[in-house]
């Protein structure tokens, strides 16, 4: 039995979950040539086809850019903390990709590190992500090299594979999705008579082994490669900030005299003074060791932690690098610099 | 206090503190009242008011901010006042085009003995913006809706890339095999490379995404450090050399520019080059075809375009631009004119522009990234193809471009010897907006 | 929901000036049951808010021995230290803590201790030595050297005479030449050089050795010489921190996480470690 819906009823669909208050998000072309993962103003703002994924990824659904963690007030009376609403308004995200769904579950094993990090939790448990199955890849994408693929299910509630005839095909994969889809029977066509004739792309060919990159930043921790390799970076947080897994963070205060929030932003380790110290000391002064740390963080550090590659092969920081650089670029000049 | 609900403004005054300060204190000791509206912060000299103070005192709640100094040729400091007034003028442009409600900021000059013109001043300030009613926030403001239609890119026309190719790399063998360089900074085939010895010089390619703006290198320490220089340019980026040398950024007889003539690229910003063929060059690989015509009427004409939509439709657009913007910092790391060792944005005491990506400190970072950069910028549109959120930062560099241009006949990059329009000043800039 | 950044309302009841840049603060809970349930292991950290300024990080420089009160001491260099410096008596700061591993201070009994410290690193060896000293029969002889650039610098200068007055204590100050007062009565000379000539014996010690690295790199080889083994010399690393909980990764040092898995770690650690801090 497969089950199955429409593009048109999905849509539908969308505009009932919009209706009721649900926070939709998708890809939505905000400008012409440009997909961004955003909220759906309205369901005939996503954009399923015609594209190979969005420039941005799912993270800032469940870890926004900017977050407040607690209020604070200061008056006669002293300082007085206040919480924030805890409530999370339901998210649906359609139209995800894999290699965005993936990252979820990864980030979860950080943020859920001794002790429990619970505004990435109950944004997690508010989303449900409904993934599409990859028709198309182009030559940035490498999720086969990093134990993904275009139909992977990892951290997607449901996962729809274009039929190639216009419908897709729904496979709910965790109650939440259940849920989500199971309600709507009568937009599901349950059509038993066709097979799925499923179009999933074959993916790109696996192109390194991780393990390899994983030793090679263990042992080559001061090699000239790093620096050599980095001259062209020019410090900005493009692949950080568009990067499905990227999670570092910074803490600042906001306000006034007489009260304000402390929040938390996105930050990345290509920033210059990101390890900064207040005497003036710089464990990584130079380019170089920044981009050491991505790789070595990314292919070493989690997965020797967590068991898991801090990397989901989606290629946006290629995609986005202003200058060409990126995981994937970087990898290849290590596989090759291994093989000479 | 009066039991209405009358709205009752918020003004704040930025005075420097030798003429309006001591006007206020004038009208103070002379019993002239004006409205307790006003809270004024005196500064000493109003060249002291960074653009970035008037913002935040609305982003704060201010309804109307005034700036107000010494007459010109009275500055305690002697040009502070005409440092501002140039700065102001390539300001408001900015405000403008963002579809601020430049009614609401108001510039005077005021001295020590005009006690009366600050009370009127004050006064009228007050009425008006009584009857504009309050500034409204950021966060009030809606975001446009997104565009419809797809990207145009006019195709790059057939130009010989494979024979600018060859004689590039040959170029570059040769500067490194004479050792009159120790690195060739050009374009690879998936974007810059550093080639430091003579057999790697294969790896230069020209061709059609050879789009980045390589000069941004001279700012880079790690790459000063490879020593002596050859960096290839189109005519566009070598723009960006003019600027950093009046800047005293680099020594000219230090770097060798290679430069290579461009028939377009396929960007926006070809459509109206005047620059196809590099000026200044000590290599030029050359196509004939490449020439420098007068500059296109047309240089403008995406901005002016823009202009014609309300103010409130301006805002919303720059709201939805401004939404997008993750404060990676992508247009400045990848701007040559941004090569503070520590910029604004970077500092903390005090902390002059949120770092959060939210309306507020989205809108403080690119108001002064464009004013930073009025009269410097050259449109090269490095920082809109490197924007990873598409914001439009093409049209708020054509905005300051403009504003140069149309008030000072000034272009960056164009003539090294033209005085640059900020950090100048001229006796007879106009003043029309300031009373 | 658990909020693991929200810190504990703290009051300050003690602000002690030790030179023209350096504080120390004495912080009471301002929750009397969080006073209560509080503990912490002496060479733990906290993140200390003066809010509206922002968070900063620093060891807690009291003995876990004392139930009333929590310490730390900083140099005033930035926004939030500047903001920490005009603390008063009564006014309210933010702790979150106790973070980090501490000192091992259960497997160091026994031993001889060897305490060697340069500047503003005296207070994450101060809580160490006052628990030790609250401890004293589990522990054996204490050496302590302690130096800074001149005498202005040295910080808990007058703990140094309480310290030495106490049985099989010794003390040797020290500042670096050209640092000392006429009036001056201790060593001069570099913290290393200094250890070295105290002669003390480090066969059955357990050293804590903080300072900057210049000191360290120079510290190492005379314990080595007086029969110290690395597994027995411990530091305490500092590196730029934000969360303190191990989620914001700025703080990692190869691939350890100085908030989590350290501060404290012993020379052998860091042989394995890359230099990344």
């Amino acid at each position: 039995m497969s089950e199955r819906i429409s593009r048109d009823d999905l849509r539908k669909r969308a505009g009932e979950w919009i209706a009721a208050g649900k926070t939709v998000a998708g890809p939505v072309q905000v400008k012409p040539g440009m997909v961004l993962y955003a909220p759906l103003a309205s369901p005939e703002a996503l954009q399923l086809d015609g594209w190979i994924r969005p420039t941005n990824s799912i993270k800032e659904f469940v870890f926004p850019r900017h977050e407040a963690l607690y209020a604070y007030r200061i008056d006669g009376a002293g300082i007085t903390l206040d919480d924030l609403p805890a409530e999370m308004p339901e998210q649906i995200i359609i139209g995800a990709h894999p290699c965005d769904a993936a990252a979820l579950p990864i980030l979860d094993k950080l943020f859920n590190w001794d002790p429990r990090d619970d505004f990435f939790n109950r944004r997690r448990e508010a989303t449900t992500v409904i993934t599409v199955a990859c028709t198309a890849h182009d030559e940035q994408c490498f999720c086969t090299s990093v134990g993904l693929s275009p139909a992977a299910e990892r951290g997607s509630d449901v996962l729809l594979v274009d039929a190639g005839d216009g419908d897709y095909e729904v496979r709910c994969l965790t109650e939440k999705g259940s849920a989500l889809f199971g309600a709507a029977v009568d937009s599901v066509v349950h059509d038993d008579s066709s097979p799925a004739a499923a179009e999933i792309d074959a993916g790109p060919k696996r192109r390194f082994d991780p393990e390899a990159v994983a030793v090679f930043a263990k042992e080559h921790f001061e090699d000239p490669f790093w620096r050599e390799h980095a001259l062209g970076c020019v410090g900005c947080g493009a692949c950080a900030y568009t990067c499905p897994v990227c999670h570092c963070f910074d803490i600042v205060d906001e306000g006034n005299p007489r009260g304000g929030e402390r929040a938390r932003n996105w930050d990345a380790c290509q920033f210059a003074l990101f390890t900064l110290h207040s005497s003036g000391h710089n464990p990584r002064p130079a380019q170089g060791a920044r981009q050491r740390q991505r790789i070595y963080h990314k292919f070493f550090m989690y997965p020797e932690k967590f068991g898991e590659t801090l990397c989901t092969g989606c290629g946006n920081c290629a995609r986005n690098c202003p200058v060409g650089l990126g995981v994937l670029p970087l990898v290849s000049e290590i596989c090759h610099a291994e093989s000479v | 206090m009066s039991g209405t609900n009358q709205f009752e403004p918020k003004i704040v005054a930025f005075v420097c503190n030798w003429c309006t300060y001591l006007g206020a204190d004038l009208a103070g000791t002379a019993r002239l009242e004006y409205p307790v509206n006003v809270r004024i912060i005196r500064l000493p000299c109003t060249g002291r008011i960074d653009t970035n103070l008037v913002v935040k005192a609305f982003e704060i709640g201010a309804d109307a901010v005034l700036v107000s100094g010494c007459h010109p040729g009275d500055c305690h400091y002697s040009a502070g006042n005409y440092h501002a007034r140039r700065r102001w003028m390539l300001f408001r442009e900015l405000l403008d085009v963002v579809g601020f409600e430049t009614r609401r900021l108001h510039f005077t000059w005021i001295s020590a003995a005009e006690g009366r013109k600050f009370q009127q001043v004050i006064a009228e300030i007050t009425d008006e913006t009584r009857a504009l009613g309050p500034y409204l926030p950021y966060e009030t403001q809606a975001a446009a809706a997104p565009p419809n239609g797809t990207a145009l890119h006019p195709n790059a026309p057939g130009q010989d890339f494979a024979g600018a190719s060859q004689e590039l790399r040959a170029t570059a063998r040769r500067l490194l095999e004479e050792d009159k360089v120790k690195v060739v900074i050009g374009h690879g085939a998936s974007g810059p490379v550093f080639i430091t010895r003579p057999e790697d010089s294969d790896r230069l390619e020209w061709n059609e995404n050879s789009l980045a703006n390589l000069t941004v290198y001279l700012k880079r320490p790690e790459v000063r450090a490879l020593g002596a220089a050859a960096v290839v340019v189109k005519g566009c980026d070598e723009r960006a050399l003019v600027v950093l040398e009046q800047e005293s950024q680099f020594r000219r007889e230090d770097l060798q520019v290679i430069g290579v003539a461009c028939e377009g690229l396929g960007q926006p910003k070809c459509e109206a080059c005047d620059t196809h063929q590099p000026r200044f060059a000590d290599h030029t690989i050359s196509s004939a075809a490449a020439q420098n015509a007068a500059p296109s009427d047309g240089r403008y004409a995406e901005l002016e375009r823009f202009l014609e939509k309300p103010r409130e439709e301006r805002l919303a657009y720059w709201t939805a631009e401004f939404d997008r913007c993750l404060k990676c910092y992508a247009c400045r790391q990848i701007c040559p004119m941004c090569y503070c060792e520590r910029c604004l944005a970077d500092k903390n005491r005090p902390q002059a522009i949120d770092t959060s990506s939210h309306r507020k400190g989205n809108f403080a970072w690119h108001l002064s990234r464009a004013i930073h950069l009025a009269g410097r910028c050259v449109g090269c549109d490095e920082c809109t193809r490197a924007c990873p959120a598409g914001i439009d930062l093409r049209l708020l560099n054509l905005a300051l471009a403009r504003a140069a241009e149309t008030q000072f006949g000034y272009r960056a990059g164009m003539d090294p010897a033209v005085e640059p329009v900020v950090g100048a000043y001229s006796l007879q800039d106009k003043e029309e907006f300031i009373r | 929901m658990q909020n693991p950044y929200k810190p504990d309302l703290m009051e300050v009841i003690g602000v002690r000036q030790h030179t023209v840049d350096v504080k120390s603060v004495r912080l009471r809970f301002q929750d009397a049951e969080r006073a209560k349930e509080f503990d912490f292991r002496v060479g733990q950290f906290g993140i200390f808010s003066a809010f509206g300024w922002g968070e900063s990080t620093f060891n807690i420089c009291s003995s876990s021995t004392w139930h009333d009160h929590i310490e730390f001491c900083f140099r005033k260099v930035g926004r939030v230290t500047d903001a920490l410096w005009e603390a008063g008596e009564g006014d309210t700061l933010g702790f979150r803590g106790p973070y980090g591993n501490g000192y091992p201070m259960e497997q160091w009994r026994g031993k001889d201790l060897i305490f060697l410290g340069g500047g503003i690193a005296m207070p994450p060896i101060r809580c160490a030595i006052w628990y030790a000293l609250e401890n004293r029969a589990d522990y054996g002889d204490i050496t302590i050297v302690y130096g800074a650039r001149a005498v202005g610098d040295l910080v808990y200068a007058d703990e140094l005479d309480q310290w030495a007055a106490r049985p099989r204590v010794r003390v040797v100050r020290c500042v670096d030449p050209g640092g000392e007062t006429p009036d001056w009565k201790g060593e001069i000379g570099f913290v290393p050089t200094v250890f070295e000539r105290a002669q003390v014996a480090a066969g059955n010690a357990v050293a804590l050795v903080i300072g900057p690295p210049i000191m360290i790199k120079n510290t190492i080889p005379v314990l080595e010489r007086l029969g110290a083994k690395m597994s027995n010399v411990y530091t305490s690393l500092e590196n730029r921190m934000k969360c303190g909980i191990g989620k914001c990764g700025r703080c990692n040092a190869g691939p350890v996480y100085v908030c989590k898995e350290g501060p404290v770690f012993t020379f052998e650690n860091l042989r394995d470690m890359p230099m990344d801090y």
